[in-house]
């Protein structure tokens, strides 16, 4: 990557952070979802031994709808506050999606992180592989932000965008879901490595690489439309 | 002649029906008589399947002219290649409906329940979700060269997690083993003889079925198109200024 393109992708993921630490609507939307999510869960099993499956799909659905109501916006804010245009002039539209999707990392990360953790808390379920569960965290966290980034651009421009973008993006992150519970679920305890542990990180991180690797060119492929 | 084929076709088919009634129980299956709507059942993934990937080809077609790998500018040529992509999504639905529903029948036969959970069952149903979302962002924009665009980009998006939820998620170990969907019955030799031959029979059948939809389809949206271009020609005769000299005229005389 030369130094225009880091420059290009930095700036925009500047102009992300900016946006969000002035008005703070997206992660403290994301956050507040998750410890509601979070606190719903654990009342609803109140007194009640869950088992590591149960807890790691619980956990997932939580991240899948923290990640769907909240990662869309970055594009579709672009519409609704009328600035997508003047990015269209500004920027190369691989760069435009790496920034956008950078951002929606590290927001997918903070935001999964504190989540697991209160989950973690409020549950008292033992993490006996650590490992495979940070692992299984963060190329969830890659392969999300990646997928959800571009249905926020595919929807972006439609007359329901925020409901589209819903209602494109859970779909498509089901695989992903059933990866994730399937990995998360072994580091809970309930599975061993060689039964599914090893092949879902493989999983996550091919689904990670796919999204991440295609999506500068469909997005790039629709960008002036 | 069309009709010939067209009657010869009705009649094959009814043919395969009836073959389909009457060819040997196999004793693979749980409750073999009622398993025959396994011969129905396995054409439709099939065709799902290579009617989606051609739509995602089309869809790359909507973007890129391979003659010198340039990007596709002509709208009119983008808006038949998104007609073509359409037809075969909107035909694939169809089979992979048909799909779901005879999977459900023989589900209820062999395993006893309508729905048992099955991964293969779940992944597929994953997969009739991820497409009706393609239809959802048709609906959602009503500019055609958005809905054109987006529609065209959100086919290829979904290709990868619909090919891996159909051909690598239920046989990962540990799904595999969950699994009671029959798995790999024609390559075991497990189907074969009179049973094979009414399988092959009825796809081939399905196969020329697709191709008279498919081409039906394109023609009605190629006739929808050109309605729309004539008037939007039209409607931009009626704009323009009048041709020819305006003479001043002096309001004094």
């Amino acid at each position: 990557m030369n130094s225009s393109w880091r420059a290009e992708i930095l700036a925009i993921f500047r102009k992300e952070w900016r946006t969000e630490v002035r008005s703070l609507s997206g992660l403290l939307t994301a956050l507040l979802f998750s410890v509601v999510t979070v606190y719903a869960i654990s009342f609803a099993a109140l007194n009640t031994k869950l088992q590591g499956t149960v807890i790691a799909g619980m956990l997932w659905v939580a991240l899948l709808f923290s990640a769907a109501s909240s990662l869309t916006r970055t594009f579709l804010a672009e519409e609704e506050n009328g600035t997508a245009d003047l990015l269209r002039l500004v920027a190369r539209p691989h760069a435009v999606f790496w920034g956008k999707a950078l951002f929606n990392i590290v927001q997918c990360v903070v935001t999964s992180s504190l989540l697991s953790i209160l989950y973690l808390g409020f549950t008292s379920a033992p993490v006996p592989i650590p490992w495979l569960f940070g692992v299984s965290l963060i190329t969830g966290c890659l392969s999300l932000a990646g997928a959800v980034t571009l249905c926020g651009a595919i929807a972006a421009q439609a007359t329901n965008r925020s409901m589209l973008a819903a209602a494109i993006s859970v779909p498509l992150l089901l695989p992903l879901v059933a990866l994730g519970v399937s990995g998360m679920r072994v580091s809970l305890g309930d599975g061993s490595l060689s039964s599914g542990g090893f092949a879902s990180v493989i999983g996550l991180i091919g689904y990670a690489v796919a999204t991440l690797a295609t999506g500068p060119y469909i997005y790039a492929a629709v960008w002036k439309t | 002649m069309k009709t010939i084929l067209k009657a010869l076709f009705a009649l094959v088919m009814g043919v395969a029906t009836v073959w389909s009634f009457k060819v040997p129980d196999i004793a693979y299956f749980q409750a073999p008589g009622f398993a025959r709507i396994f011969l129905w059942h396995f054409p439709c993934p099939m065709l799902f399947t290579f009617l989606v990937i051609t739509s995602a080809w089309f869809s790359i077609r909507v973007f890129f002219n391979p003659a010198g790998l340039k990007p596709e500018t002509d709208a009119i040529a983008r808006a038949e290649w998104d007609l073509r992509s359409v037809a075969c999504m909107e035909l694939s639905y169809l089979f992979a409906l048909l799909t779901m529903a005879t999977g459900i029948l023989f589900s209820k036969v062999q395993w006893g329940d309508w729905w048992s959970w099955d991964p293969r069952q779940t992944s597929f149903l994953m997969v009739l979700l991820i497409y009706a979302a393609y239809f959802a962002v048709r609906l959602g924009y009503s500019d055609p060269s958005k809905r054109t665009a987006f529609s065209a980009a959100y086919s290829l998006l979904a290709l990868l997690p619909a090919l891996f939820l159909e051909f690598i998620f239920p046989y990962l170990p540990p799904i595999k083993l969950m699994s009671l969907h029959p798995t790999g019955s024609i390559l075991q030799g497990k189907i074969k003889g009179e049973y094979a031959y009414c399988m092959i029979l009825i796809l081939i059948l399905f196969v020329i079925m697709s191709i008279y939809l498919y081409k039906i389809r394109v023609r009605t949206g190629l006739i929808e198109l050109e309605l729309e271009n004539n008037d939007a020609k039209l409607d931009a005769g009626r704009d323009s200024a009048p041709t020819g000299v305006v003479r001043p005229v002096s309001l004094s005389e």
